[in-house]
C-alpha cells in the first residue's frame, strides 16, 4: 500500500511511502503508527485528513487492499 | 449563468480575467474583483523571494469548483470567475483572481468576499515562502477562519 503525503508532512517523510499490505488496517491505526514512528510529524498528523480514492476518511474506515492512503495537512489557497 | 474555476500552472494575467469577466457581464450592472499577490515580506519581516503553491492532483481543482459553484448558488450573480496559481509564484505576482458579476453591486461584493474567505482556508493547496528565513509553510490564521465561519 502507498501512503501519499503534501506539504510539511512530505518535508518529513518524503512525497510517498510503500508500506507492506498486511492485516486490514484502519486510517487511525495507520495515522497512530506513522505518528508514534515519527514524533516530530505527530502534530502534523493529527490536524491533516485522511483521503482514500479522492475522498475523505475518517480514522473508523479500514483500507482495502487497493486503495492508496493521502493525508493532507491543513489547506490553504489566496 | 456561467462559473469558471481555473488551476493556472503558469502566469496568471489579471487583465486578461476581468476583460473576459466583463465580456461574459453584458447586461450586469456590476462587476467585484479581488487579485491576491504574492508578499515580498513574510508576517515576520523576512523578505520573501517566492509563494509555492503545491496543489493535488484531482482535489485541488475540485475544490476550486466547489466553491465557485457554491458562490454561484449563494448569491444573485450571473457570473463567477476563481483562477488560482500553482508553483512556483514570484513575490509582487498574482495568486489568485476572484471575481463576480451582477445586477447590483452587493451580490457581487458579497460573492467576491466569499469566494477570498473560503478560498484562504478551504482551496486544497500547501503555500509555503522561500527567502531570506528558509523555506516556511503557511497555514490559515484564526482570523482566515473566523472570516469564513461568518458565511455559516
Amino acid at each position: 500500500m502507498k501512503i501519499r503525503f503534501y506539504g510539511r508532512l512530505a518535508d518529513a517523510m518524503g512525497r510517498e511511502l510503500e508500506i507492506a499490505a498486511g492485516e486490514a488496517a484502519s486510517v487511525g491505526e495507520i495515522r497512530q503508527s506513522l505518528a508514534a514512528s515519527h514524533p516530530d510529524i505527530a502534530e502534523a498528523l493529527r490536524l491533516s485528513r485522511a483521503c482514500i480514492r479522492d475522498a475523505m476518511a475518517d480514522d473508523q474506515r479500514l483500507i482495502g487492499t487497493q486503495d492508496d492512503l493521502e493525508f493532507l495537512p491543513p489547506v490553504s489557497g489566496g | 449563468m456561467s462559473v469558471v474555476a481555473h488551476l493556472e500552472h503558469e502566469a496568471l494575467d489579471p487583465q486578461l480575467e476581468l476583460a473576459e469577466l466583463t465580456e461574459q457581464a453584458r447586461g450586469d450592472g456590476a462587476i467585484v474583483t479581488f487579485i491576491g499577490l504574492a508578499r515580498p515580506e513574510s508576517r515576520e519581516g523576512d523578505a520573501v523571494d517566492a509563494l509555492v503553491l503545491e496543489h493535488h492532483p484531482t482535489l485541488t481543482r475540485q475544490s476550486l469548483e466547489d466553491i465557485a459553484v457554491a458562490c454561484a448558488q449563494r448569491f444573485d450573480v450571473s457570473q463567477v470567475r476563481v483562477v488560482h496559481r500553482c508553483g512556483t509564484v514570484p513575490a509582487g505576482e498574482p495568486i489568485v483572481f476572484a471575481g463576480a458579476a451582477s445586477l447590483h453591486r452587493r451580490a457581487a461584493f458579497d460573492a467576491a468576499d466569499y469566494l477570498m474567505d473560503r478560498l484562504k482556508t478551504e482551496a486544497v493547496f500547501w503555500k509555503r515562502e522561500v527567502g531570506e528565513a528558509g523555506s516556511q509553510w503557511i497555514e490559515p490564521t484564526e482570523a482566515d477562519l473566523a472570516d469564513r465561519d461568518r458565511w455559516g
